[in-house]
């Protein structure tokens, strides 16, 4: 007992020995939105000022992660790829989950088979236009990838699995990885360094909209991946 | 006379702003301590869903668009549902 609120009021004194400089830096921070802000004035403004002419999207966020941080945005397809990989060989050995013994009623299962489809056209719209609107390839992948799991609540996971053959599966999961390599090397030749895309504007959009769709239909099918192997519908 | 109202009005534009975002982080605080507190699984990945939803009006409000639509389709979507797949999986109560 004693110990315990020994250890308690430890617990308080660190916390407040964390909170106050914490605190300290926080209240000398720039108020937010001040244009002066260190933030605002520095690499933002020249992204800002010229990004879209350089990084080829009118959306300057596209720009920035398809161009200027290429890299980063290559580790991140990397990582949601790894993700299923490690997700697919721990749940493989799992024991298969019971079916669910409550079928879906039907207006859930009527909204969902007609929703579907403009779901999916939608995350298209959402990936084709990521150089211009809001949105992209990751946004609309996940869009994709939830379209597929809304079908496997109404059909079965499994039919759902099926519906493409497990080898191609396993292509289309890597497609985010292999498309952003490609046009990374690419990028070599044709602007003079890796992750580089080509000053040509036609070309320059040509590749932009090609790493979308690759970022999008590989994050939808790593997405839809997952729920099928932790519901334990990937066996084929 | 017209400058100091408008000069007022921007002040109080920005007030309003500026409470908006307060009411919205003080639900996020809410549904964090829920988070923490709560021991049945299912409810945390709801609560943590709203959360997600709550970061994204946030987001959408502070003019960061691609942001928010990334936080309601991963954030409030996704992981939610996969979290409540693991947990039909693993069992609801946190032992």
């Amino acid at each position: 007992m004693n110990r315990r609120r020994a250890g308690r009021i430890l617990t308080a004194v660190l916390i407040a020995a964390l909170a106050v400089p914490l605190m300290y830096g926080m209240v000398q921070l720039p108020a937010p939105g001040h244009a002066d802000a260190p933030a605002h004035t520095n690499v933002s403004a020249g992204y800002i000022e010229r990004g879209a002419e350089l990084g080829g999207s009118e959306n300057l966020v596209t720009g920035v992660l398809l161009n200027f941080r290429a890299l980063d945005t290559f580790g991140e397809v990397l990582v949601i790829f790894t993700a299923w990989l490690a997700v697919a060989a721990v749940a493989g050995t799992a024991s298969n989950a019971e079916r669910d013994p409550v079928p879906p009623s039907p207006v859930v299962d009527y909204v969902i088979r007609l929703l579907g489809p403009f779901i999916a056209i939608f995350a298209l719209f959402v990936i084709v236009n990521g150089h211009v609107l809001p949105g992209g390839g990751f946004q609309g992948g996940v869009l994709l990838g939830a379209m597929l799991i809304l079908l496997s609540l109404v059909m079965d996971a499994e039919t759902v699995a099926r519906a493409v053959s497990a080898r191609s599966w396993i292509w289309l999961r890597a497609t985010g990885v292999l498309v952003f390599a490609m046009v990374a090397v690419m990028g070599l030749p044709l602007a003079g360094y890796l992750f580089g895309l080509p000053d040509e504007p036609g070309l320059r959009q040509v590749l932009t909209v090609a790493l979308e769709l690759g970022i999008g239909i590989g994050g939808g099918a790593v997405l839809a991946g997952l729920f099928f192997a932790i519901a334990g519908a990937d066996r084929s | 006379m017209t400058g100091s109202v408008t000069a007022k009005y921007r002040e109080m534009r920005v007030n309003a702003t500026d409470l908006f975002d307060l009411v919205l982080l003080a639900l996020l605080l809410t549904c964090a301590i829920g988070i923490a507190r709560l021991k049945d699984l299912a409810a945390c990945a709801i609560l943590f869903s709203a959360y997600s939803f709550i970061l994204c009006l946030v987001w959408a409000h502070r003019g960061a668009p691609d942001v928010a639509m990334t936080e309601a389709a991963v954030g409030a979507g996704i992981t939610t549902v996969l979290f409540l797949v693991v947990i039909s999986r693993v069992g609801r109560r946190e032992k």
